[in-house]
């Protein structure tokens, strides 16, 4: 089992194999958050960097793909944010600025469109403590299961669905955000 | 989209980079005589340190048994260290670098050290890990610098003249850690250098950012003060 993963970060078939099951929804997931076609398209590039760094980190044991995946995003981004922050340089191979071509922008433009009322929905979260808003997130936009994002959020079941329950409770009658606060339940 | 396909390609070119990379990194670090200790993960043989509160910057102490115990507690002053280590008749060459950064590798001559296959670089299998332990202690590198308990203990019964002890400390920026916050606050390697050692030059350590996230991989984190 370990192999299996340890492969991804090193044979670059493996790699391509899992890039191209995850890569739309890496995509998307970031468009959620991130209103700017070439930083979304950067983000990609450094979630799968960070996939590189951390596939040792992946237990199949313990939960899905996507839900390893979804946290090594999140916290690619939230580094992310701290460095804008910070204003600091990559200094990654990889990273950087990529040019991207019209055709490129516009497909990125159009899915960041369709995910404005996700980014609507984070705003009305961002007053929820960090944990609670984390698990909304995942589950109510980002359609994890509860056990998927506690895996995301590297927590328990319990403490998960404890977050999940506060934050729904907070924001249960917040205008526009009671689809995402409701829905999303499996 | 056409990025996605651009993006693939440079990963991959990266992950080829990354595992001839990886060979030569490996080699450095055991190289610079880093035990394995309790750490997961292959591309963390070099060992962090974990600490608690503040203290002085550094102490120096020379051990009955002819062994030197330099314990780090801030990154500061290394001329002074060496001065220390050199009135205890050690010729010592020590750096503080940042975090992400190193000395670059070529900094004089060095024993290369054990050499070890990719299955037991990242095996958890006791024995394994037992038995490179054990290669590392007793390559010359190894037995001139032992680790542990926040310290790097020199015995220079395992220098020869003419050798100098380089040892090459990183820093953490986050100083701060406790039982529920441990976190590694250096890394560190040693090493002797026959002849002349070159200044330190600065360069990007990508492994840096590979420690595993302590809040996901627990099981990679020695508790504070181990």
């Amino acid at each position: 089992m370990r192999r299996r993963q340890a492969n991804i970060a090193t044979d670059p078939e493996a790699f391509e194999a899992f890039y191209r099951r995850h890569v739309d929804a890496i995509t998307w997931f970031l468009a959620r958050r991130v209103d700017d076609p070439h930083t979304v398209a950067d983000l990609v590039a450094e979630v799968f960097v960070a996939v590189l760094d951390s596939a040792h980190t992946y237990r199949p044991g313990l939960g899905s793909e996507i839900a390893w995946l979804y946290g090594v995003a999140r916290n690619t981004l939230s580094a992310e944010r701290r460095r804008a922050f910070k204003e600091t340089k990559l200094a990654d191979r990889v990273g950087g600025r990529r040019p991207l071509d019209s055709d490129d922008v516009a497909q990125l433009e159009e899915r960041i469109d369709a995910e404005s009322v996700a980014r609507r929905a984070f705003q009305a979260m961002a007053g929820l403590p960090d944990g609670d808003r984390a698990m909304l997130e995942l589950v109510g936009i980002d359609q994890l299961t509860i056990s998927e994002a506690a895996v995301a959020l590297g927590i328990r079941q319990g403490a998960a669905r404890a977050r999940l329950h506060r934050a729904r409770r907070a924001l249960r009658n917040v205008p526009g955000i009671a689809p995402f606060v409701m829905e999303g339940m499996r | 989209m056409k990025f996605k396909e651009h993006v693939l390609m440079e990963l991959k070119a990266e992950i080829v980079a990354r595992n001839k990379a990886r060979r030569l990194l490996v080699k450095r670090r055991l190289l610079a005589g880093a035990a394995v200790a309790g750490i997961a993960a292959a591309a963390a043989v070099a060992v962090p340190f974990l600490n608690g509160a503040g203290t002085p910057a550094y102490a120096v102490t020379k051990n009955t048994d002819g062994t030197i115990t330099l314990k780090i507690n801030e990154f500061r002053d290394p001329a002074q260290v060496e001065k220390d280590l050199a009135a205890l008749g050690l010729t010592a060459d020590v750096s503080y670098v940042k975090p992400g950064t190193r000395c670059a590798p070529d900094r004089g001559p060095t024993d290369a050290g054990p050499s070890f296959s990719k299955e037991e670089l990242s095996s958890k299998d006791p024995e394994v890990r037992k038995r490179m332990r054990e290669a590392i202690e007793n390559s010359p590198n190894g037995k001139a610098f032992r680790m542990g308990h926040g310290e790097v203990r020199i015995n220079p019964q395992y220098i020869k003249p003419g050798q100098t002890a380089v040892m090459e400390f990183t820093e953490n920026e986050d100083q701060t850690s406790g039982p529920e916050k441990p976190r590694a606050l250096w890394q560190f390697g040693g090493y002797l250098v026959t002849g002349p050692v070159k200044p330190c030059k600065i360069v990007d350590d990508p492994s840096w950012s590979k420690m595993p996230d302590p809040r996901t991989n627990p099981e990679a984190y020695p508790p504070p003060g181990s």
